[in-house]
């Protein structure tokens, strides 16, 4: 079993004349809560869709658990295993949120679409089909673990902020990541809602999957994270324990002008 | 022989332009596929015979008249048709639009029957000779009134407030209103001045094909979408230009390789844009795809 | 085939409806995922077009070309379907709308199908009632368990956010193919159904009014559940039946009470109106159509309307 769960070597993506990620190398290490920092603008996002596929990379390689990844198709990336939540929220406004983690659900449940349109097609005439059963018992179980199983029923876009940011997190969960890319998920909250984020990504980890992390609210990052990396204008420009990154002096300046207590 | 054909094919096209335009300024301004364009040119071109036959009026009071009367219709149908509408459905203004077309459409064929009518000639005929080419009074008059219009719409738009008020609309609506635009008499106007202009192609559309019919606006609103498409989305200069190269093309292709295909030869020409340049020719001109 | 039971009249209605009702579905299906379709009238002309090669020039009884000119229509769908890919909002409606008028080209110049006189004798076929009803039920059973099926529930993802589906693990290009590959197979049943009934057709008969009328079904009758379509597509046929039935019913009404202004006037301007000529009974369709988008734009039925009237049986289903 691999060490490494993800491995970057000198990723880069231009968009026009800038370069939105640099010659980026980084390994997360399974297990681990690995934080991915800087000022607005370092690439922090664009570095989250080069990995699941959303934007094709201009060089470089990603190679998760092993195996190079080079799907066009996020769809298949996700199926590899890595699963992510965004940072400005796209849950399916109209499905309810029982309905939304079960999407999560329908690639592990589904690999093949035609087994999906056989399963629609084939059900028995009344109930529903077995699948579908385990799935909504599945989804519920997770909907527990987010504290969201109470609101099943609502509409996704009806939900209150701290609430729809779960329910992504219980969506790409849904999907049995061994990865889960975490796109700013405490932006917004208070500080009672961030601590009880704290420690629900750490049950996450606990439950086997490695977590990257992208936040600005250090208090959370360097509470929680095994190791950072800063990014600034798409360059590494370090890394190390949050320790080492709170004394780095190039990171301090990086910082220098934006509102933030390392 | 060929001038001739660029002749034709020029008239042909700014028919197109003219149309086009309609669609692509309020594309431009709404991001609403305008369906009933079509019928208000259609309207245009029966008002127009209407003065004609029976105001005893010249072509210019045809002209006229035709563009009051489908102004005033852009301006029925923005209160009927596109207001009262919520845009937070995408399909709801579309359908909305099409049961006006549907209603103009049928209005026409229950007041004057679904037969073609004569458009009778009402400018003098001669005939001049310019270089190698043959051209009638007609065709300078309907070439002259469009290309003007067409002048005049690009100087209104790119010279005037209200043309720079246009373009902000169309770039962003919020930034518009922040910038002390308004935006609901904005659009009003851009139905206004569409419509307008459709309503005088109608009309020069009768005096050149001699006859007008109640089914005129469909075959217009199809290659008046395509202009738009080739000219690029809320692109007016844009789909003045692809409405003239798109008549050209059609006049030329149907010369040398025959009439039905020339029809194919145009929807190919969008199939080819919508997978390879979906911005058109020239660009498009508004918030991209919200 | 059910001569004895039905008269001719209500018969043609019923096909027509039934016929309606399969296009709607056509329109529903790759609209379940996003894709709006003005070209279903192609597909439409396609399986008609096909299904009349089929029977009337290689003699193949209905039953097979049926289905073999639905498959054609499905082919040539997911053929389409690739470019429609990559393709949204008002650039895909183009592209349908382009895709349907070159289908008209076609069948107006090409002369093995008839070209512009149009394709004349196709065979009749008596038992086109029976295929209708049997074919809309079975699409009405299929889109009700696609609805309720964990493929129903990601086309709609794929609909509501296509790229959070996609980064989700659904199989979106796939999905998609399927979804406008099977429109088109519908609309050529749809179109083989309605060329065996009418016995003839050129490159006017599916043309965009018919693509556009095909989409107001849906989007009347609701674009959010399977029950949208069948009911846009019901009431919107038979409004010209109900509208006739009014008159009927206002012609009841007592001379006595109609001689004196306003009602004389009144009475005139309903009678003339609810006519039913062509022109007149479009105008009142177009001015529904408008109504409707105002006061209900997101169609008759809704998955709340649906909530409220299967309340209790899903309610102890998700207790």
């Amino acid at each position: 079993m691999p060490e490494t769960c993800l491995a970057i070597e000198s990723l880069s993506k231009r968009f026009g004349g800038f370069y939105a990620v640099n010659d980026l190398s980084m390994d997360v290490a399974r297990g681990h809560i690995h934080a991915l920092i800087g000022p607005n603008g370092a690439g922090k996002t664009t570095f989250f869709n080069l990995i699941t596929g959303v934007l094709g990379a201009d060089r470089g390689r990603i190679v998760f658990e092993g195996e190079t990844v080079a799907d066009a198709r996020p769809s298949r990336r996700t199926l590899r295993g890595m699963a992510r939540t965004f940072q400005n929220i796209r849950l399916f406004p109209h499905l309810t949120v029982l309905e939304t983690v079960m999407i999560g659900e329908h690639c592990r449940s589904f690999p093949s679409m035609w087994q999906a349109l056989g399963s629609a097609v084939l059900q028995r005439p009344f109930g529903e089909a077995r699948e579908e059963t385990k799935m909504r018992e599945n989804a519920l179980a997770l909907l527990g673990f987010f504290g969201l199983a109470e609101k099943y029923d609502a509409k996704a876009g009806d939900l209150a902020y701290g609430d729809q940011r779960r329910l992504e997190m219980a969506r790409a969960l849904a999907t049995q990541p061994r990865l889960l890319l975490l796109d700013e998920p405490a932006a917004g909250m208070n500080p009672q809602e961030t601590h009880a984020l704290d420690a629900l990504i750490m049950r996450i980890r606990d439950r086997g999957v490695t977590i990257i992390l992208v936040e600005h609210d250090m208090r959370l990052v360097m509470g929680i994270s095994d190791r950072i990396t800063v990014l600034n204008f798409g360059t590494k420009i370090a890394e190390g324990t949050p320790a080492e990154i709170q004394e780095n002096p190039a990171v301090i300046e990086a910082y220098l002008g934006e509102d933030v207590t390392l | 022989m060929i001038y001739q054909q660029l002749i034709n094919g020029l008239m042909l096209g700014a028919s197109y332009a003219l149309v086009a335009i309609g669609y692509t300024l309020i594309f431009g301004v709404l991001n609403l596929l305008y369906f009933a364009h079509g019928e208000v040119f259609m309207v245009g071109a029966f008002v127009g015979l209407f003065l004609v036959l029976h105001a005893g009026l010249g072509i210019y009071g045809a002209l006229l008249g035709a563009m009051i009367a489908c102004a005033a219709l852009g301006v029925l149908s923005v209160f009927v048709a596109i207001r009262p509408v919520p845009k937070d459905r995408p399909l709801a203004p579309l359908i909305s639009t099409i049961g006006l077309t549907i209603v103009l459409q049928n209005l026409a064929v229950y007041f004057i029957g679904g037969q073609q009518l004569a458009f009778p000639e009402t400018i003098r005929q001669t005939l001049y000779q310019l270089g190698p080419v043959t051209v009638s009074s007609t065709q300078l008059f309907i070439l002259g009134v469009a290309l003007s219009l067409m002048v005049l719409l690009w100087l209104f738009i790119e010279r005037t407030k209200i043309g720079r008020g246009i373009r902000a609309v169309a770039e962003n609506h919020e930034t518009a209103a922040l910038l002390g635009v308004n935006v609901n008499r904005i659009v009003l106007i851009t139905f206004i001045i569409g419509s307008g202009i459709a309503g005088i192609a109608g009309v020069l559309d009768g005096l050149k094909n001699s006859s007008i019919s109640p089914f005129m606006g469909l075959g217009a609103a199809v290659k008046g979408l395509i202009v738009m498409l080739l000219g690029g989305l809320g692109n007016v200069p844009g789909a003045m230009v692809a409405g003239l190269m798109l008549g050209m093309i059609e006049i030329l292709s149907s010369a040398y390789i025959g009439t039905t295909e020339r029809d194919l030869f145009s929807f190919l020409i969008l199939i080819l844009i919508l997978l390879f340049r979906p911005t058109g020719l020239f660009g498009t001109r508004t918030a991209e795809q919200r | 085939m059910f001569a004895g039971l039905i008269d001719n009249y209500t018969q043609q209605v019923l096909i027509f409806t039934g016929i309606n009702v399969i296009a709607a579905f056509s329109f529903f299906a790759p609209f379940k995922t996003g894709q709006v379709s003005l070209g279903q009238a192609g597909f439409m002309a396609i399986g008609a077009y096909a299904s009349a090669v089929f029977t009337q020039k290689f003699g193949l009884p209905f039953a097979v070309s049926l289905p073999l000119a639905a498959l054609l229509a499905g082919v040539i769908g997911v053929v389409v379907g690739f470019p429609a890919l990559r393709i949204k909002g008002i650039y895909l409606l183009l592209l349908t709308l382009g895709f349907g008028e070159i289908v008209s080209v076609i069948a107006l110049s090409w002369d093995y199908i008839g070209g512009a006189q149009g394709y004349r004798n196709i065979p009749f076929n008596p038992r086109t009632l029976g295929y209708v009803l049997g074919v809309v039920v079975v699409l009405t059973l299929f889109f009700g368990r696609l609805e309720r099926s964990s493929l129903g529930r990601a086309m709609d993802s794929i609909h509501q956010d296509e790229t959070a589906a996609e980064v989700m693990g659904i199989d979106v290009v796939r999905i998609k193919l399927l979804a406008f590959g099977l429109g088109a197979a519908i609309a050529g049943l749809a179109g083989a159904l309605y060329a065996h009934q009418a016995t003839y057709i050129d490159s006017t008969t599916f043309n965009i009014m018919m693509g556009v009328e095909i989409l107001t079904f849906v989007v009347v009758g609701g674009g959010s559940t399977y029950w949208g379509p069948v009911v846009g597509a019901v009431v919107l046929s038979l409004l010209p039946e109900f509208l006739r039935t009014l008159r009927e019913w206002l012609e009841l009404v007592p001379v006595s009470a109609t001689n004196y202004f306003p009602m004389n006037r009144i009475y005139d301007f309903l009678h003339e109106f609810l006519d039913f000529e062509n022109a007149k009974r479009l105008i009142v369709y177009g001015l529904i159509l408008m109504l409707m988008m105002i006061v209900r734009p997101d169609g008759l039925i809704t998955r709340d309307t649906l909530r409220r009237l299967t309340f209790a049986r899903w309610k102890t289903r998700h207790a």
